[in-house]
């Protein structure tokens, strides 16, 4: 109970921030409620979690940054949230982001922008903006998110916390809101690795609900090593370009000695097909997502345009008047690719070069490598407005994290230094389920960096 | 590869996604950009000869994808905009194409 009411307590005082979705009263409700109601024996016994408005909640709304959901409340709930409750933690109300996740800065929601804690001038990244802010800003020590496209390390990042998106199947997608079924996963953040792989060890395994779900048992967690002997690390020359933000790469730089002091071997590598991928991004991304959205028609959740006297007009004035300007967009380019004439120019040779960068992973870590290092972000975090009116600019601070949902991988940011006193995230790629594999190597780096101090 | 007004109009069409006419300029030149961006697939990805990509990585075994009702805590009626008699209501169909 005195959990419920500090973290409560917590949530209110990170108010400015909007990256919180629930109302006050209603929050404090709840985790009264839920903290009575809560298995002592859980291994996350009293933790407040804070999750992403497109993961779905019985206890709040879920209406996924979007005026097309506003209100409405979901009659089942995530199996990442009840496994969460099943392991007593406390599901501290929905966060704000990126309307139906798409977009990288948190502006994209119908309900406001969220503030990035240590610069009320700048974005937290996104889209799981709202959670990262309220991990960064202690209100919580971790939270969920989700990926399409680094929805979760990009904002960690950005906002100085760890993000972990797991393999593509370690985690169920039951009552997370489809975006691109393809790509899409739950993600984990905290405030140190060891709360985001707790969470992520909870919220993992098998789920009939889900037929994507792989049927696993739940991740376990490794042990801190005693050093990184034995880790072959592999540096792809692609992620570190020319001209990469040279603090970025000051900070990276840092983090590979380190990682070389503890004993790891590091070599370069090269993954020759990451200049593609976020133009296959986005083919593959919309085109599911004009799918995915096309349930959203005013007939069976949430509100409907007023006055419309037939059917057709009631989907398109409701799903004009729902979405917003990046959704919209993304609907059209997605049917467009989709189109009878461009899918063989488009949607055919996205799904191909997807392959190829699938199959770039698959040759370096043939080669030996274990786990690969890159910045997380080519830059720390942007100005609100910056990247507004360019959506192409916007997408491509995705580029780093992008491939790693395009082939599946598991991938975790954490932070490796400051840059004029905003965070810089440095990320590890991991293999298929080797998760724990890829937490070995960030609870290292994660000792050994100063990840506070100006790189 | 540039869009054009009309073209816009049409997809949106298919969408069934009403765009209001102020804010066709802009989306006729954001859309246009984006194509343009992701136009450089074309001339990267040669032959077909490649496997199709399947989801998530080498390793993952789906499992069967098996239609089953999981119950719902509360019915349509708490969600749905319009429901009546078990039935989610809407206008009627007027000139369907």
């Amino acid at each position: 109970m005195t959990e419920a009411k500090a973290a409560a307590d917590r949530l209110v005082k990170a108010k400015r921030l909007n990256a919180l979705l629930t109302p006050v009263k209603e929050l404090r409700k709840s985790l009264t409620e839920q903290a009575l109601a809560a298995r002592p024996t859980g291994v996350l016994y009293g933790m407040p979690v804070a999750v992403k408005d497109n993961i779905c909640t019985l206890e709040f709304t879920t209406t996924c940054g979007s005026k097309i959901l506003e209100g409405y409340r979901s009659p089942y709930e995530a199996t990442a949230v009840a496994k969460l409750k099943a392991a007593g933690a406390l599901i501290a109300g929905k966060t704000n982001c990126d309307e139906f996740a798409m977009g990288s800065s948190t502006e994209h929601s119908a309900y406001g922008r969220s503030i990035h804690p240590l610069d009320k001038a700048r974005v937290p990244g996104g889209s799981s903006g709202g959670s990262a802010a309220l991990v960064a800003a202690g209100a919580v020590p971790a939270a969920l998110g989700s990926e399409t496209g680094g929805s979760v390390r990009q904002p960690a990042s950005f906002c100085g916390v760890v993000g972990i998106k797991p393999t593509y199947g370690r985690v169920s997608r039951y009552g997370l809101v489809a975006f691109g079924s393809s790509l899409d996963q739950i993600g984990a953040f905290g405030r140190s690795v060891h709360d985001a792989a707790r969470v992520l060890s909870v919220i993992s395994g098998r789920d009939p609900k889900d037929a994507t779900c792989e049927d696993r048992d739940p991740l376990r967690l490794p042990t801190v090593p005693e050093s990184l002997q034995g880790f072959v690390i592999g540096l792809p020359r692609e992620y570190f370009p020319p001209d990469l933000d040279p603090a970025v790469r000051r900070a990276c730089d840092r983090a590979v000695r380190l990682m070389k002091e503890q004993g790891a071997a590091v070599r370069e590598v090269s993954l020759p097909h990451t200049q593609y991928a976020v133009p296959t991004y986005y083919v593959i991304a919309p085109a599911e997502a004009s799918s995915n959205l096309a349930r959203f028609d005013g007939v069976r959740f949430g509100p409907r345009a007023d006055g419309a006297t037939d059917l057709r007009t009631l989907y398109r004035r409701t799903r004009g008047e729902g979405f917003g300007p990046e959704v919209r967009r993304r609907i059209l380019v997605g049917t467009y690719v989709l189109s009878a004439g461009y899918y063989d120019a488009y949607y055919r040779r996205a799904q191909q070069m997807r392959a190829l960068i699938a199959q770039d992973f698959r040759n370096a870590f043939d080669r030996g490598v274990d786990l690969l290092f890159t910045p997380t972000t080519p830059t720390p975090a942007f100005k609100a407005g910056e990247k507004l009116a360019d959506p192409v600019a916007m997408y491509l601070s995705d580029i780093f994290t992008v491939t790693a949902n395009l082939a599946g991988l598991p991938a975790i940011s954490l932070p490796v230094g400051r840059v004029k006193g905003l965070p810089v995230g440095g990320q590890f790629i991991g293999q298929a389920f080797l998760e724990d594999e890829m937490l070995e190597a960030a609870y290292a780096l994660e000792r050994a960096v100063p990840a506070t101090e100006e790189a | 590869m540039s869009v054009t007004r009309d073209d816009v109009l049409r997809i949106a069409q298919l969408a069934e996604l009403e765009v209001e006419e102020d804010g066709l300029p802009a989306l006729v030149d954001q859309m246009s950009r984006i194509l343009d961006y992701i136009a450089q697939l074309s001339p990267a990805t040669g032959s077909n000869g490649l496997r199709p990509f399947v989801p998530g990585p080498d390793a993952i075994r789906f499992q069967p994808d098996e239609v089953k009702p999981w119950p719902l805590a509360f019915g349509p009626e708490k969600f749905a905009p319009a429901f009546k008699d078990g039935f989610f209501v809407v206008p009627k169909l007027d000139q369907f194409e």
